[in-house]
C-alpha cells in the first residue's frame, strides 16, 4: 500500500510538473507576441498603377525596417504583418479591401492615394473604429467629415496652393518681378480645375494678369492645341497642373516647338518632380519647377531609403517616402498604444508628435486628423536631378529663374 | 403563376444568403460576414443599372452606350437634394428616380424622334453621357471635380443603416421589384410591342403599333431603374464625383451584365452582375491562395479569359446556357 502511496505521490508530482511545462509552453510562445497586422492599401491596377506600386514599396520598407528593429517592443517585440489591398484605381474595390482587412483583424490601415479611394475607404473603417492613416489623398474634404479614425499626415490642397502662390510670389520678387504674364493649363478632375480657380482669384489679385485659362482631359493623347495656344499668347509663365502623361507630352511639345517662356512653375504635377520624366527627357524638364510632395533632404534616411529603392532600377517617387513615414507613423503610434486595440490607437495617433520620419514637416500634430506641419516644398529639376529651391531652411539649390532673359 | 414562382426562389435564395455566410466564411473564401454583404451589395446595385438596361437595350433592342447618364443623374440627385437642399434621403430617393424618368424621357424624346436605331443611337446615348460628365465635372451645383460629399450620420431614417446586412435587404428588395415587374411588362401588350420593335420596327410600324410612344415609355422606365441604382450608390458609398457617377465604367457594367447573363430575359441582369463580379472575386481569391497577394492584376487577367470563354460559348448568355442544359 505504502509502496502504491509512494509512486502515487511521486507520479502525481512529475505529471504536475509535466502538465506544468506544457500548460505554460504556448504561454511563452505568445510571450513572443502574434504579429500585429497593418493594411495597406495601394491602387495597384487600373489607371493609377504607377502611384499604388511606389506607395506600396514604400510602405514595405517601413515595415521591414521595423521588423528588422526588432517589431513593436511594447507589445513584445511584435512584428508588422502586411495585410495587402488592391484598391483598384476605385473607390468600390477600396472599401471592399477595407472590409477584407477589418475580418482579417488588422490594427489599422494605411494609404489610398486618390482623394476618392481615401473619402470611400476611410468612411468604410470608421464604421469599425479602425484606424485610417491617408497618404497622399489631397481632397481637403477628407479631414472635414469629423471622422474619428482618420488622420492625414501630408498635406491638402488647400495648404499645397497657399505655399505654391506664396512661394511663387516669393520667387518672381527676389528675381526682380520678370513674370506679369500667366497661362494656366489645367487637367479637368479634382487637382486641375480646383487650381486653376484659386489660382485664377489669387493671381489676379497679387498682380498677375492671367492670359488664359487652357483645360484638358486625362488621358489627353494630343497636347499640340495648347502648346500652340501658349505660343500666340507668350506668356511670361506657364502653370500646369496635369498628371503624369499629360505634363510630359506639353513638355515635350513646347520643347520642340521652341516655346520658352521664363519659367514653368507646376504646382502637384505627376511629372515635374518625377524622376521618369528627368531621366528620359532630360532637355524638356531642365528647369521646370513643381510645388509638391518630398522627402526632407537634410535627413540622412532619406538619401539611405532613396538608394534602396533606385538599387532596385526603380525611380525616386513621392509615394515612397510619403507611405514610408506615414507607416512609420502608425507603428509609432501603435507602439505609444501599447495595445492592438484599434480606439486606444486611434487616441495615440491624435497625441501625435512623432518626428522620425523624412518628410519636411516637423513633429506631426493632428488638428481634425490633419496633420498642422505638412506642408510642400518646391523643387526645380537642374542638371538632370530635382533640386529643392524652397523653402530656405533646407533647400539645397538656388533657383533658376528666368530661365531666358 | 410559374412565371412569378420562379423570382419568388430566387429572391427568397438571395434572403436566405446570410444563413451561408458562416460557411462561406468558414471555407475561407470570405474573410468575414461584411465582406460578403458589402460585395453582394455592389453586385447588386449593378444588378439594378443592368435591369434597367435590360428593358429598353434587351427587350426593345435599343442599345444604349450611356446608361451612366441615367445612373449619375439618380446618384447626383440622391446626394444633392440631401445636402444641399436638406430633403430627406427616402424623399429624396423618390425625386432621384423621377429626375432620371425625366433624363431618360428627354434623351429618348430627342433620339426617338430623329429616328435613330442602331449604332447612331448608341453613340448619342454615349455622347450625352459623356456631356453630363464634363458638365457635372465644371458645375459648382454638383461641387465640381471635387465631388459630393454626403456625411456620415447613420440613422434609419437617414437611409443609412448600422449593419451591411440591413443595406443588402434594401437592395435585394429594389431587385426583387424590378425583377417583378419586368416579368409584368414580358407579360403584358407593352412588352409584346417592346419585343415586335426589337424585331423587326418597321414592321411593328405597319401593324399598327405606336413605335415611338413605346419606345419612349421603354427608355423613360429603364432610366427611372438605373436612376435607383445611382442613388442607392450614392447611399452606400457616400460619395459622387463626375467619374463616379457619368463614367463610362457603370454604362459598360450596366450592359455587359444582360450580355453576360442573358439579353431581353428576367433574370439576365442579375446572374450577369453575379457571374461577373463573382468571376473577378472568385479569380482574386483563387488567385490570392494560389501564390499569396504577390501578383496583383493577375486576377484581371483571369477574369478577362473568363468572360471570353462565356462570351464564345454562350451566346444567349448564362441563361441561355442553363436552358440548353435543362432541354
Amino acid at each position: 500500500m505504502t509502496a502504491t502511496d509512494g509512486f502515487s505521490r511521486r507520479h502525481l508530482l512529475a505529471t504536475g510538473a509535466a502538465g506544468a511545462m506544457v500548460l505554460s509552453a504556448p504561454g511563452l510562445v505568445r510571450a513572443q507576441a502574434a504579429p500585429v497586422k497593418l493594411g495597406i492599401l495601394q491602387p495597384v491596377t487600373g489607371n493609377l498603377a504607377q502611384d499604388g506600386e511606389y506607395g506600396r514599396i514604400g510602405a514595405e520598407a517601413a515595415i521591414n525596417e521595423i521588423n528588422q528593429a526588432g517589431g513593436i517592443k511594447s507589445l513584445g517585440g511584435a512584428r508588422i504583418e502586411m495585410v495587402f489591398g488592391d484598391a483598384r484605381s476605385n473607390p468600390e474595390a477600396g472599401t471592399q479591401e477595407v472590409e477584407r482587412m477589418h475580418a482579417e483583424g488588422v490594427a489599422a490601415v494605411v494609404g489610398g492615394f486618390a482623394s476618392p479611394i481615401c473619402l470611400a475607404a476611410s468612411q468604410a473603417a470608421s464604421r469599425y473604429d479602425l484606424p485610417y492613416v491617408v497618404d497622399v489623398g489631397v481632397s481637403d474634404q477628407i479631414v472635414s467629415r469629423g471622422l474619428k479614425n482618420t488622420f492625414r499626415f501630408g498635406p491638402g490642397f488647400g495648404t499645397c496652393t497657399r505655399v505654391a502662390i506664396e512661394n511663387l510670389v516669393k520667387l518672381n520678387d527676389a528675381a526682380g518681378k520678370p513674370a506679369k504674364t500667366v497661362v494656366l493649363v489645367h487637367e479637368d478632375g479634382l487637382f486641375g480645375t480646383g487650381l486653376a480657380k484659386l489660382m485664377n482669384e489669387r493671381l489676379s489679385a497679387l498682380g498677375f494678369q492671367i492670359l488664359e485659362t487652357i483645360a484638358h482631359p486625362t488621358p489627353a493623347r494630343d497636347m499640340s492645341n495648347v502648346a500652340l495656344r501658349i505660343r500666340a499668347l507668350n506668356p511670361d509663365l506657364v502653370i500646369p497642373s496635369s498628371y503624369y502623361g499629360e505634363f510630359v507630352l506639353l513638355a515635350r511639345t513646347m520643347q520642340q516647338q521652341r516655346i520658352r517662356p521664363k519659367g514653368i512653375y507646376a504646382v502637384l504635377n505627376g511629372a515635374a518632380s518625377n524622376f521618369r520624366f528627368v531621366k528620359e527627357f532630360p532637355d524638356a524638364a531642365l528647369n521646370v519647377m513643381d510645388c509638391n510632395h518630398w522627402a526632407d533632404p537634410r535627413k540622412p534616411k532619406t538619401a539611405e531609403l532613396r538608394r534602396q529603392v533606385e538599387a532596385t532600377g526603380r525611380f525616386w517617387l513621392y509615394n515612397v517616402p510619403l507611405n514610408y513615414s506615414a507607416v512609420k507613423l502608425t507603428a509609432d503610434a501603435i507602439e505609444r498604444a501599447g495595445s492592438r486595440d484599434r480606439v486606444k490607437i486611434i487616441e495615440a495617433l491624435a497625441a501625435s508628435t512623432f518626428s522620425d520620419h523624412i518628410m519636411p514637416y516637423g513633429p506631426t500634430k493632428f488638428e481634425n486628423g490633419q496633420n498642422m506641419g505638412a506642408a510642400p516644398v518646391n523643387t526645380q529639376v537642374q542638371g538632370g536631378d530635382i533640386k529643392v529651391i524652397f523653402p530656405d531652411a533646407f533647400a539645397d539649390a538656388k533657383p533658376v529663374f528666368p530661365v531666358v532673359g | 403563376m410559374t412565371a412569378y414562382r420562379s423570382i419568388l426562389l430566387v429572391v427568397l435564395g438571395l434572403a436566405a444568403l446570410p444563413l451561408a455566410a458562416p460557411a462561406l466564411v468558414g471555407a475561407g473564401i470570405f474573410a468575414g460576414a461584411n465582406t460578403l454583404y458589402n460585395l453582394m451589395v455592389f453586385v447588386l446595385i449593378i444588378a439594378l443599372a443592368a435591369q434597367g438596361w435590360n428593358l429598353a437595350g434587351g427587350y426593345g433592342g435599343q442599345f444604349s452606350f450611356g446608361h451612366a447618364a441615367f445612373f449619375g443623374t439618380g446618384a447626383y440627385a440622391q446626394a444633392i437634394l440631401q445636402t444641399r437642399y436638406g430633403i430627406n434621403p427616402w424623399a429624396a430617393l423618390v425625386a432621384a428616380v423621377a429626375l432620371g424618368a425625366l433624363v431618360g424621357a428627354v434623351i429618348g424624346f430627342l433620339a426617338f424622334r430623329a429616328r435613330l436605331r442602331g449604332s447612331y443611337f448608341a453613340l448619342v446615348t454615349l455622347a450625352f453621357a459623356e456631356v453630363f460628365r464634363i458638365l457635372a465635372n465644371a458645375a459648382p451645383i454638383t461641387g465640381g471635380a471635387a465631388g459630393t460629399l454626403v456625411p456620415l450620420d447613420v440613422r434609419w431614417a437617414n437611409l443609412q443603416f448600422a449593419s451591411r446586412e440591413a443595406f443588402y435587404y434594401l437592395a435585394l428588395a429594389f431587385v426583387a421589384l424590378v425583377l417583378l415587374l419586368n416579368r409584368l411588362v414580358e407579360r403584358s401588350r407593352f412588352g409584346t410591342y417592346l419585343v415586335a420593335v426589337r424585331e423587326n420596327e418597321d414592321a411593328a410600324r405597319a401593324l399598327g403599333v405606336d413605335t415611338l410612344q413605346v419606345k419612349l415609355k421603354a427608355i423613360t422606365l429603364s432610366a427611372a431603374i438605373t436612376a435607383l441604382a445611382g442613388a442607392l450608390y450614392t447611399q452606400k458609398f457616400l460619395y459622387v464625383d463626375a467619374n463616379i457617377a457619368y463614367g463610362a465604367w457603370i454604362s459598360i457594367e450596366a450592359l455587359l451584365a444582360p450580355i453576360v447573363g442573358g439579353i431581353g430575359t428576367v433574370f439576365g441582369p442579375l446572374v450577369g452582375a453575379l457571374t461577373l463580379i463573382g468571376l473577378g472575386e472568385a479569380a482574386k481569391v483563387a488567385i490570392h491562395a494560389l501564390f499569396g497577394s504577390a501578383i496583383p492584376g493577375v486576377d484581371l487577367v483571369v477574369y478577362g479569359v473568363l468572360l471570353i470563354l462565356v462570351i464564345a460559348f454562350a451566346p444567349r448568355g448564362v441563361i441561355g446556357l442553363l436552358d440548353r442544359r435543362a432541354r
